[in-house]
């Protein structure tokens, strides 16, 4: 199978490395020197046209302008290999893809999966979903082996929300062990965190073993065990006084301006998005989420 | 052979969906099969057992059920042969022979037939029509040129029109404003209650109108109609669906669809491709229809406000049922102008494209690109996925939803409703929409000065969101001109609403204007879907 990989960064590599060992042929697009140990094209039109499977492995906000130089056809095949809702709409990646192309067999890949412990042959694990069985199934083949298992899910919606909410949840975490407050804090957050994603993703029609799976507790414990994701990352300087990045705030933003729309209160992300537009303290964020009124669990 | 001037005796399509039904059994296991057959015996035993209560079924009906309880004992032979038998039974109740003259005759005789047919209670009144139904129904299209467009692309392209679901009285409607643009006939299924009325009956069988017992729940005659459809559609015959499936109950304009018939448009479609046949592709049309007034209008929204389990999928004893009552209303409607408006929105694909002019799909950059790549290989072999298709099926329906809001007309009798709605809803906020249509008479009882007000308010509204392409208007007064506008719209609806229902959904008593909650929810929710408040 011919696969390209938008985008050429650690994550395009390692998602180039899985496809290898999977026995398949990996070319990379990339936009700045030709990246070393794979065949690589500037030209996303054309490696998109000559492959069977199309992985978009670029930051959320590059997304759309990848897919406008990439103009993938109807014969496409897109899966959407990054986190987060488009910071600059707060849409949907998948539905950035349909919008800009006459695309409309689409995925979307995560998991908790990290660039440097797949190239550095570690086991790993993602989901892969699309509406389309073919897409799932094409993508499985294309990056399931013995360093990787792929598994499949029909929740699109369900694995494209677990990712936009870790990439926000992954900022609380970094926050609280900024402020030192200990693992207790960190798996309150995790829990807590999945509990408001599920109430979305229950008015969005997606499935809440979705946010239990790899796409959500399993890739939040992944981000909130290393610091130099970039979520925790974003996390711990805010913490220590630092500002957001436009990234981390849009992202933030986006998230809580979703959940408005269905009418559904998600206070782990509203506290993130405020204190990234620098409207909250950190601590007096922390003060507030735990005077809230006292509440059942589910 | 094309069209449904050559559509064949009930005999050859009974052999064609016969041959389809022989390749979904090839991929059956035993058990399968076993199954198949014995949902169809348990669902229809179980109808003849509660319909022995009110009317004994049809021997005819029985009788192949009987023998498919009797095959269900032998082998996979003796089950495959008794699932033949019924889809032959189907076969010849589903299909009605198309008959060119009867066609040639109503044509020759509109456009005072369709005034005629709906006004007359006996076969002897349909000499004596006095109505002329053009001056009455708007008819629209997309392309604004009396149907030219439609009438060249029937020529190349199959058409299947996918109406927004009012009212019983939508198939003849929009048969009749084919035949004004000029366009073949379509096909449509229409369901059994529709064939009750002897005049109605003559006519729907004879232009185009195939049975559909939707009493009938089992997988292997819904597997029936659908292979009926796809059969037709490959045999070029345009169709005329309901995605919405039944009437809206609450007079919303539908938001979501069954994709069930709609799917047969790609099933056809790629047969086309992989057969070879001269005219494959298959467009679809969304069409609108938007009603001043809905004959079915008290029974529908009365419906609509049962509880969930208490509401019905076929509602037999409605306004329709009664041939006086369609005559009244018939007679009342046809003498109004602007009465009713048909529009025929810009065409689809089978993926929810639009199409250019010669029926290309039009991809998001604006330039036309090749829709078969969507279901074929490489090579150009069709890539049979069920499990794709209906996800573009999906796509299509959700295209389709957007047109049909997109292409709604909003009328006086509407806006006035949504405002009255509106403006009960002020006084009790916390009540629930179930309870406010409940309250009593005199709070019923809106002052007409402010009634106006919140008229004027929502015809500014309307009149911004008309702009932006998001409805259509159809209002009388001046545009631009809100308050002189809202007067002329008060007094259009309660001229409208006068004798009309049973309870006048708003009636006129000088300051002040009373108001029937539950016609006026239903009226007010045509200006529902577009992120104004609900009306009540």
């Amino acid at each position: 199978m011919n696969v390209a990989i938008l985008g050429s960064g650690n994550w395009g590599r390692a998602l180039a490395t899985l496809a290898a060992e999977a026995g398949h042929r990996a070319r990379l697009g990339h936009r700045g020197r030709p990246p070393g140990g794979f065949p690589g094209s500037p030209n996303f039109h054309a490696l998109t046209a000559e492959s069977d499977l199309t992985l978009v492995a670029v930051p959320p906000s590059a997304v759309r302008e990848v897919i406008r130089l990439a103009r993938p056809g109807p014969a496409a095949r897109v899966v959407i290999a990054c986190r987060g809702l488009e910071p600059e709409t707060g849409g949907w990646l998948s539905e950035v893809v349909t919008a800009e192309s006459a695309c409309l067999r689409v995925g979307a890949i995560t998991g908790p999966t990290i660039a440097a412990e797949v190239m550095a042959r570690r086991p790993s694990a993602m989901v892969v979903a699309s509406e389309f069985d073919e897409v799932a199934d094409r993508t499985q083949r294309a990056l399931h082996s013995a360093i990787c298992r792929v598994y499949t899910s029909s929740d699109l919606r369900g694995v494209e929300l677990s990712g936009a909410a870790v990439t926000v949840l992954s900022v609380a975490v970094g926050v609280a062990d900024g402020l030192k407050l200990g693992v207790g804090v960190r798996a309150i957050i995790v829990s807590r965190g999945i509990a408001e994603t599920v109430r979305l993703g229950r008015k969005l029609g997606a499935n809440p073993d979705t946010f239990r799976g790899l796409a959500g507790v399993g890739d939040l414990i992944a981000a909130a065990s290393l610091h130099d994701h970039p979520g925790t990352a974003a996390g711990l300087r805010m913490a220590q006084g630092g500002t957001a990045d436009a990234d981390t705030r849009k992202r933030a933003e986006a998230m809580v301006a979703l959940a408005r729309r269905h009418d559904v209160e998600l206070p782990l992300a509203e506290a993130v998005a405020a204190i990234a537009a620098g409207r909250l303290k950190p601590r007096l964020a922390i003060d507030m989420l735990m005077r809230r009124e006292a509440t059942t669990e589910s | 052979m094309s069209g449904i001037f050559d559509h064949p005796p009930a005999a050859v399509i009974s052999e064609a969906l016969q041959a389809r039904m022989r390749k979904r059994l090839a991929k059956m296991s035993d058990t399968e099969v076993q199954a198949y057959l014995a949902d169809a015996i348990y669902l229809e035993r179980r109808r003849f057992h509660e319909q022995r209560k009110t009317d004994p079924p049809d021997p005819a009906e029985v009788a192949p059920i009987q023998h498919a309880a009797r095959a269900i004992r032998g082998d996979r032979r003796d089950q495959e042969l008794a699932i033949l038998h019924l889809v032959d039974t189907y076969a010849h109740e589903i299909h009605n022979e198309f008959n060119r003259r009867t066609y040639q005759v109503a044509t020759k005789v509109l456009p005072g037939a369709l005034g005629r047919l709906l006004t007359a209670t006996r076969p002897g009144e349909l000499l004596h029509g006095h109505f002329n139904p053009e001056e009455r129904l708007v008819i629209e299209t997309a392309h604004d040129d009396g149907g030219a467009w439609l009438r060249r692309i029937a020529q190349t392209h199959t058409l299947i029109y996918a109406p927004t679901h009012v009212s019983n009285l939508d198939s003849p409607l929009i048969g009749f404003a084919l035949h004004s643009l000029g366009l073949p006939p379509a096909i449509y299924g229409a369901g059994l209650n529709l064939f009750s009325s002897p005049v109605m009956a003559y006519f729907m069988s004879r232009l185009g109108a195939y049975t559909v017992d939707r009493r009938k729940k089992h997988a292997l005659y819904k597997d029936v109609l659908k292979d009926y459809s796809v059969d037709s559609l490959g045999r070029r015959c345009h169709s005329l669906f309901f995605p919405g499936g039944t009437r809206s109950r609450s007079g919303r304009v539908e938001t979501s669809v069954k994709k069930g018939l709609l799917g047969t448009g790609i099933i056809a479609w790629q047969e086309g491709l992989e057969k070879r046949r001269p005219n494959p592709e298959v467009l679809v049309i969304p069409v609108t229809l938007s009603f001043s007034l809905v004959l079915e209008a008290e029974t529908l929204i009365e419906d609509c406000l049962q509880e969930e389990g208490k509401r019905r999928y076929i509602i037999a004893d409605d306004e329709f049922s009664q041939p006086r009552t369609v005559a009244h209303f018939a007679r009342q409607i046809l003498n109004l102008d602007d009465a009713i408006v048909i529009r025929f929105g810009r065409p689809l694909d089978l993926l929810g494209h639009p199409v250019d002019d010669e029926g290309r799909t039009i991809g998001p950059g604006g330039s036309p690109l090749d829709r078969r790549l969507y279901v074929t290989d490489r090579d150009g072999t069709v890539d049979w996925d069920e499990q794709r298709d209906r996800v573009y099926t999906r796509v299509l329906s959700e295209s389709l939803v957007r047109a049909w809001h997109r292409d709604n007309t909003v009328l006086a009798t509407h806006a006035a409703c949504y405002a009255a709605g509106q403006l009960l809803r002020r006084s009790y906020l916390h009540l629930p929409t179930a309870e406010l249509v409940l309250v009593d008479d005199e709070d019923r009882s809106l002052p007409r000065a402010r009634l106006l007000e919140a008229l004027a308010q929502l015809i500014e509204t309307l009149e911004q969101m008309a702009a932006e392409g998001r409805l259509r208007l159809r209002l009388p007064g001046p545009a631009g001109d809100p308050h002189g506008r809202a007067t002329a719209v008060l007094a259009e609806a309660l001229q409208r609403f006068r004798g009309f229902h049973s309870r006048r959904a708003l009636a006129d008593e000088g300051t002040k204007i009373t108001m029937d909650t539950r016609l006026c929810l239903y009226y007010g929710h045509r200006l529902s879907g577009y992120g104004l408040p609900d009306p009540m």
